[in-house]
């Protein structure tokens, strides 16, 4: 490992560090009315930065509209808060709303000077964008049934909230070297991807000779963008009681070393895992700590369906959630003020999902039907292919200023061309699509990712491409796909998926999984199925050799 | 199809990675073994470009490099090609724009059309500098710039090796990423490098003669090039180098999809 650098060296080398320096990124709250007063256009670049701490992006083009990241904690939302959300998107936001992975969502078109008006609605009904972007703690996630779901280990609501409230605009953490993502839930499928997070509270029985204690594995150093990582097995046992303090320690282990500061290409706690491995990342959490942590031997092993779809009993008697479908994780501002209408009729609450769906709560058994037929009237059948409900796309097109093609739109057309072809034969699949490599929709770990690249035609034109990924997955088939068919040209992807498909479909084994499948063929064979033998532009299995030996 | 060697986002994510700590030197080094004469240099006389030049000349006096020349550059920069050639020996490729494309927009828009609105300026700088840029790199597997994270608060998250969406997905090499403004002016007083002489003129960007000018001690940089604009997409300033791709993409957003100037 390289020697630490010194803080001058970190400040000289790396721009958002000396800006958080100069004026710490939370204290532009107070200036947001000033600077809105003056105009987008002489806003330095650098406060554009620090409006991420409050959760503000750039739209696309970069000409004066933000997009908004509403933090929802756990995705437990009330009903007055969607309807908030709903009315400021309707107002001020061209009627525009996304769900997104964290549990989140997100407004665009917003004009700056609109913002504090929109922050002071929303703080009346206790939500916030504090740290919804920029180095900070993200919205904290977990599994949207927590306190609901009859087979969880235990209700986590009660240590999400904390954690959120501790973490939210404390300026001892909101100055990390970099974005860090929790989640805690003690669902027993493991529904909230811990596989994907820099720090996951897995819930766990622990049973000794002392009797039974309910606590949390530690998984760290999960992560995604163009080096994917799957978190790993700290090794330790956590009481539900020091939950936050080990949360805090490993923050304060990554954030005080400025090694992870120097460049922010490697600031990620991923990095650090890469580095120390979990024994010495735990021995250092101990040594902050002050004392030995527990060990666990085992991490616990995911079991059922993370997808909490369709009908369900709660916990509590005559009760139940059901789990909608959302196309796209698209919602409109109308859609979420007429969604809000229905729930405080019969007083339950909205849970937002990592698959950018959302499910409605404490719904009386006796009124399942009615309020099923009420909620898809407004949009949103419960009744889908679940394809649909499983598959995600990021924000992309046309907000996004990474993207590099469309997304929603192309996982629609994917999603049409498959439905009309196989029917209910793909409801298992998911599909994952990006439109950039920072991986927001996780196309790593979908049965079939798709990430948005380009490639070049034949007299050296651009083309809107994608790689292909295949034989990633997350739960008990963990791990991180493999791009098999590279800058595959937009237009062949869908007929490359419906191959792959059919091949699964009338070839694979009974009860096998597609990435069962895709594991079971080699890289050649599951090129030459895609392509049917031809050969399009660039799918030629990678080159590692040469790249390879260049490297050592 | 002939076959190329170009990197996948895994490859690329992980060599960017493995370079991070390393020397530029080092950087350089590896890229001209991989691609050889599918890699070129593109400089536009400023001091990073410069030290590329002379770092990568030191491993391979063959290397190519290519410049655009818009049409409208400074005298002194046409003087920076010929010291460039005369003391390295590299025979610079320099590539402009379309003649059709650009007698189009003048006849229509006039000469000094950037003047008078921001979607008039993005267009010539479209004709002139973006599609010239977009032809070279359509015939390359990477190329080689000098951006570096400390310009500008939105580039602080370049890699070193990346694969460059907004050019067909070429590789794209920043060897100088995580150096400072001090290091460069360093290397360049320690080779006897050639260095613009805007630069002590009181030029903080050397680009197209009626687009750029010195500032005074203390000015805001950004007075130093598209000085009299009103509604330009924020970070496509005076910081916004074609070389960042940022760049085409406001353009896309702004002039539409293709870009191609409606001449």
């Amino acid at each position: 490992m390289q020697e630490a650098p010194s803080w001058d060296l970190v400040l000289k080398r790396n721009s958002i560090e000396r800006l958080k320096r100069e004026k710490f990124p939370l204290d532009i709250l107070a200036e947001i009315p000033q600077l809105a007063a003056q105009g987008y256009e002489r806003i330095s670049e650098e406060d554009i930065v620090r409006l991420q701490w409050y959760g503000l992006y750039h739209d696309k083009p970069k000409i004066g509209t933000f997009m908004m990241r509403v933090k929802i904690p756990n995705g437990i939302l009330s009903p007055q808060g969607l309807r908030t959300i709903g009315t400021i998107a309707l107002t001020y936001g061209r009627n525009s709303g996304e769900l997104t992975t964290r549990q989140n969502i997100q407004l665009h078109w917003l004009r700056l000077e609109t913002i504090p008006e929109i922050f002071a609605t929303l703080e009346r009904v206790g939500l916030t964008t504090v740290c919804g972007c920029g180095d900070t703690v993200r919205n904290i996630t977990g599994c949207p049934v927590a306190g609901l779901e009859p087979n969880e280990l235990f209700d986590t609501t009660p240590v999400v909230t904390a954690a959120a409230r501790f973490f939210a605009g404390n300026r001892e953490y909101s100055d990390l070297p970099r974005k860090h993502k929790i989640t805690i839930a003690a669902c027993p499928a493991q529904c909230n991807a811990p596989e994907l997070n820099c720090v996951a509270l897995v819930g766990v029985k622990k049973v000794d000779p002392a009797g039974e204690h309910l606590g949390f594995a530690v998984r760290v150093g999960g992560g995604q963008a163009s080096t994917p990582r799957l978190s790993r097995h700290l090794g330790v046992f956590v009481d539900l009681s020091e939950a936050i303090a080990v949360l805090r320690a490993i923050l304060d282990v990554w954030k005080s070393d400025p090694r992870y500061r120097l460049s922010r290409v490697k600031a990620r706690l991923k990095f650090m895992i890469d580095d120390y491995g979990p024994a010495a990342l735990r021995a250092l959490v101990e040594e902050r700590l002050g004392r030995k942590l527990t060990d666990l031997p085992q991490l616990p092993l995911p079991n059922g369906d993370t997808d909490h779809l369709g009908i369900h009993a709660q916990k509590q008697a005559g009760l139940c959630y059901v789990g909608f479908p959302v196309s796209l994780g698209l919602m409109t501002g109308e859609q979420m003020i007429r969604l809000a209408d229905i729930v405080e009729d019969y007083g339950g609450d909205i849970r937002l999902t990592r698959q950018q769906n959302f499910i409605l709560t404490y719904i009386p058994t006796a009124r399942l039907a009615e309020i099923i037929d009420r909620v898809a009237a407004i949009g949103f059948p419960l009744d889908v292919n679940h394809i649909r409900a499983r598959s995600i796309a990021c924000t992309g097109e046309p907000f996004c200023n990474f993207s590099v093609t469309p997304t929603k739109s192309k996982l629609e057309e994917i999603l049409t061309h498959l439905e009309r072809t196989f029917g209910r034969a793909v409801e298992s699949l998911t599909i994952n699509l990006d439109g950039c490599p920072h991986a927001c929709a996780h196309h790593w770990t979908g049965d079939i990712g798709l990430q948005g690249t380009t490639g070049r035609g034949p007299t050296g034109e651009k083309l809107e491409a994608f790689d292909i990924i295949l034989r990633g997955g997350l739960g008990a088939e963990a791990s991180i796909g493999k791009p098999l068919l590279r800058r595959v040209p937009s237009a062949h992807v869908a007929r490359y998926l419906e191959r792959l498909v059919r091949a699964y479909l009338t070839r694979g084994q009974a009860g096998e999984s597609f990435k069962a499948f895709c594991d079971r063929h080699s890289d050649e064979e599951l090129h030459a199925i895609a392509t049917a033998g031809a050969v399009a532009t660039d799918t030629s299995p990678p080159e590692r050799e040469s790249v390879g030996a260049a490297l050592s | 199809m002939e076959e190329r060697h170009i990197l996948d986002e895994l490859e690329a994510g992980e060599l960017a990675i493995e370079f991070d700590d390393r020397e530029p030197q080092d950087v350089i080094r590896w890229a001209l073994e991989c691609f050889g004469r599918r890699l070129a240099i593109c400089t536009s006389f400023q001091a990073d470009g410069l030290v590329i030049i002379d770092m990568a000349w030191r491993i391979d006096p063959n290397v190519r490099v290519f410049t655009i020349d818009t049409g409208r550059l400074p005298q002194e920069t046409y003087e920076m090609i010929d010291r460039v050639r005369a003391k390295y020996g590299i025979a610079l490729e320099v590539h402009v724009p379309e003649t059709r494309q650009v007698e189009a927009m003048v006849r229509r828009h006039g000469a000094n059309l950037f003047y008078h609105e921001v979607p008039l300026r993005l267009l010539c700088c479209q004709v002139r500098k973006v599609l010239p840029l977009r032809r070279v790199l359509s015939q390359l597997d990477a190329w080689i710039t000098g951006l570096r994270r400390d310009q500008w608060a939105t580039r602080s998250n370049i890699r070193k090796i990346e694969l460059d969406h907004d050019h067909g997905g070429i590789v794209k090499i920043n060897p100088l990423a995580d150096w400072t403004e001090e290091e460069v002016w360093d290397y360049i007083r320690t080779f006897d490098v050639p260095y613009h002489p805007l630069y002590d003129r009181g030029y903080t960007s050397i680009g197209c003669a009626p687009c750029t000018r010195a500032i005074q001690p203390g000015e805001d940089p950004r007075a130093g090039r598209w000085w009299w604009e009103r509604g330009a997409p924020k970070e496509c300033g005076m910081h916004c180098a074609i070389e960042t791709g940022g760049f085409e993409h406001e353009l896309e957003a702004i002039l539409g999809h293709n870009g191609h100037p409606h001449a």
